[in-house]
């Protein structure tokens, strides 16, 4: 709300203008929810239905696209059929398991830089965040070849440890944030009253328990939607839902009805989450360097 | 020992004031009776120590080290080398690095990489100030952001996914509107070499602009209100007022931002090996899908590593950069409140 109290005038320009602003404003959001819209509807539809285009140009037979039986098909289709359980399974395993590890040790680890001083320590600060700028495809070809040795391709801890890499660094990075904004005189009175030194740590926990809560999720975020590493470190035994949507399209047969549902199968529960940690959704994405 | 443990005034605050007054922090502290608490034990248990901070930082740098470090160094040993997993590695002579130079799909990918990130991020900065500054003004700030903000809870391949079907020639609803709308002929968008770049970009733009207002939006909420009133007062108006001031105040937020985006098109190419795999006729083959086609379908281990390092390496510059930026006077963002 920079300047919006200082009263304006509402000149006839800045009427039009304002109307002006509302379209564009309208269109923007239209453009953002109607391909969610569009996902929804078609994994609702039936296969001769979900092909009907009115003719080009004919505006009035938009309608068409509402004018349609809806059916469960499609979502019975992935889950009897298609063993998405099993995949939904892998997914919720990998993406919550490297979440975890990475918080717990990310804050551990968060926790004491945020507390001490040494030499080199910005160095390490930038090892650890250069490490989560790294291009995927880059990290994974000498990944793959080293998970190979260690026989972890096609396995969910192979999986997990990959989304580690770029989970752990985020972590620490942010939650280091949280722990700055502690002030170290709590830990201090509560040792001045005896606690050892992991009793007081464990007592400052509760004022960042939102924080680390947020990052947690965030984490999971990553994870669930991460489509290089699983369909090359996950591949065979580890099959996520990102990697086994994409395996609905095949060359001769692409079941389209059975994507969309997958789609909005894999989206639905990651838009409620992400939502709920909204208010560090800036700080997550980009590495802490701005905050809302 | 503990640097930022006095007594309530901050680190910086001490080191001024011992300027001014000449002396060292030391005597400074010393000589104002300044507690600095050491801690000193009370209790039967010692203080934290150096070594205990250790311990907590050792586990996660380790863990770090292997899936980071040790992959790091195995793929520089790989670019020198012809990658075979049945005989071991075979010392090549450079052949690898020698490749790149006379190959063309790898400066092509160089250039489709810069020209795909390039016109992303012209379009999605100009989309997203520009909604800014609207949702800014806005009585409805908050639910119209909730609501932009979805495209980035979809995983990118699903994302592609459902672009890829609604941009199909003959079932797609973005296909017939566009033709529809006069702005295409009987191409198909991403089956021809002039328009499925723009196929790729829209994606992008339509998926990654909610980040870039929210950037801007943390941004505005910093821009120094008294220098806005200020300039009212001096009759600047709304135009001005945006180019004179807020902008200024926004350019470490939307640097940031920029940078950000650029390495995340480095990182990520899920939507875009749905949407065209680098089709058609290689015109949207950018660097990373390149190299994920050299390492992972023709299975050139060692060549693909010797691309992986170049790209590795522009990322890693940009990150100091970004770094350099985000520690700057002038791109303290990080620095008040939460």
């Amino acid at each position: 709300m920079a300047s919006s109290d200082i009263v304006q005038y509402q000149t006839p320009l800045r009427k039009i203008g304002n109307i002006l602003i509302g379209v564009f404003l309208a269109i923007y959001l239209v453009w953002t929810l109607l391909t969610f819209l569009m996902m929804f509807v078609s994994s609702l539809k039936d296969l001769l239905e979900a092909f009907k285009l009115p003719a080009v140009g004919d505006w009035a037979g938009v309608t068409m696209f509402f004018d349609f039986t809806p059916t469960l098909r499609h979502y019975e289709n992935l889950f009897l059929d298609k063993n998405f359980g099993t995949y939904m399974m892998n997914s919720i395993i990998s993406a919550g398991g490297s979440a975890i590890i990475s918080v717990v040790l990310g804050s551990m680890c968060a926790y004491a830089l945020s507390r001490t001083e040494f030499r080199g320590k910005k160095d390490l600060l930038f090892w650890i965040i250069s490490t989560r700028m790294a291009p995927v495809v880059a990290v994974m070809v000498p990944l793959y070849a080293i998970f190979r040795n260690f026989e972890l391709v096609g396995t969910l801890p192979g999986l997990i440890l990959a989304y580690t890499t770029f989970n752990l660094p985020f972590a620490i990075w942010i939650l280091k944030g949280f722990f700055d904004n502690v002030p170290y005189s709590i830990e201090e009175a509560q040792m001045c009253d005896g606690a050892n030194r992991f009793e007081a740590f464990v007592s400052i926990l509760p004022l960042v328990a939102p924080g680390i809560g947020a990052f947690l999720i965030l984490c999971v975020l990553f994870g669930w939607n991460d489509f290089l590493f699983a369909s090359i470190i996950g591949s065979g035994g580890a099959k996520t839902l990102p990697v086994a949507t994409k395996e609905l399209v095949q060359p001769q047969n692409i079941q389209w009805g059975s994507i969309m549902a997958a789609g909005v199968v894999t989206t639905m529960p990651m838009m409620f989450l992400g939502l709920l940690v909204r208010r560090y959704l800036v700080t997550g994405l980009t590495m802490g360097a701005v905050r809302e | 020992m503990q640097t930022t443990l006095t007594n309530g005034i901050a680190e910086g605050q001490l080191t001024n004031a011992a300027k001014l007054a000449n002396v060292s922090k030391d005597q400074f502290r010393m000589s104002n009776g300044i507690r600095v608490i050491d801690y000193q034990p009370t209790s039967r248990h010692a203080a934290p120590s150096n070594r205990y901070y250790l311990w907590l930082i050792l586990p996660a740098v380790i863990v770090l080290a292997c899936i980071t470090l040790y992959p790091f160094f195995w793929l520089i040993w790989m670019s020198f080398h012809k990658v075979d997993m049945m005989r071991g590695d075979i010392w090549n002579n450079f052949a690898n690095w020698r490749r790149l130079l006379g190959d063309r799909s790898f400066g092509n990918g160089w250039y489709l990489l810069l020209k795909y990130s390039a016109m992303c991020m012209i379009m999605e900065v100009g989309l997203g100030v520009l909604l800014a500054v609207i949702l800014n003004r806005s009585k409805y700030e908050k639910a119209l952001v909730t609501l932009f903000l979805m495209p980035m809870m979809m995983a990118p391949v699903v994302a592609g996914l459902v672009w890829y079907y609604l941009y199909n020639s003959t079932f797609g609803w973005y296909h017939w509107l566009m033709q529809s709308a006069g702005i295409l002929g009987e191409k198909s968008i991403l089956g021809d070499t002039g328009t499925a770049m723009w196929g790729i970009v829209i994606v992008d733009v339509w998926q990654w602009t909610p980040l870039i207002i929210l950037i801007t939006l943390a941004g505005m909420k910093r821009v120094p209100r008294d220098q806005l009133e200020a300039s009212m007062v001096d009759g600047a108006g709304d135009w001005r007022n945006f180019f004179q001031i807020t902008l200024p105040n926004l350019y470490p937020f939307l640097l940031i931002a920029i940078l950000l985006r650029f390495m995340d098109n480095f990182r990520f190419i899920d939507a875009l090996l749905v949407l065209t795999g680098g089709g058609p006729a290689n015109s949207t083959k950018i660097l990373p899908t390149y190299l994920f086609d050299v390492s992972f379908q023709f299975f050139k281990l060692g060549r693909g590593a010797a691309i992986a390092l170049t790209l590795l390496l522009v990322t890693i510059i940009l990150g100091m950069i970004l770094v350099k930026v985000f520690e700057s006077p002038a791109g303290k963002v990080n620095q008040e409140g939460n």
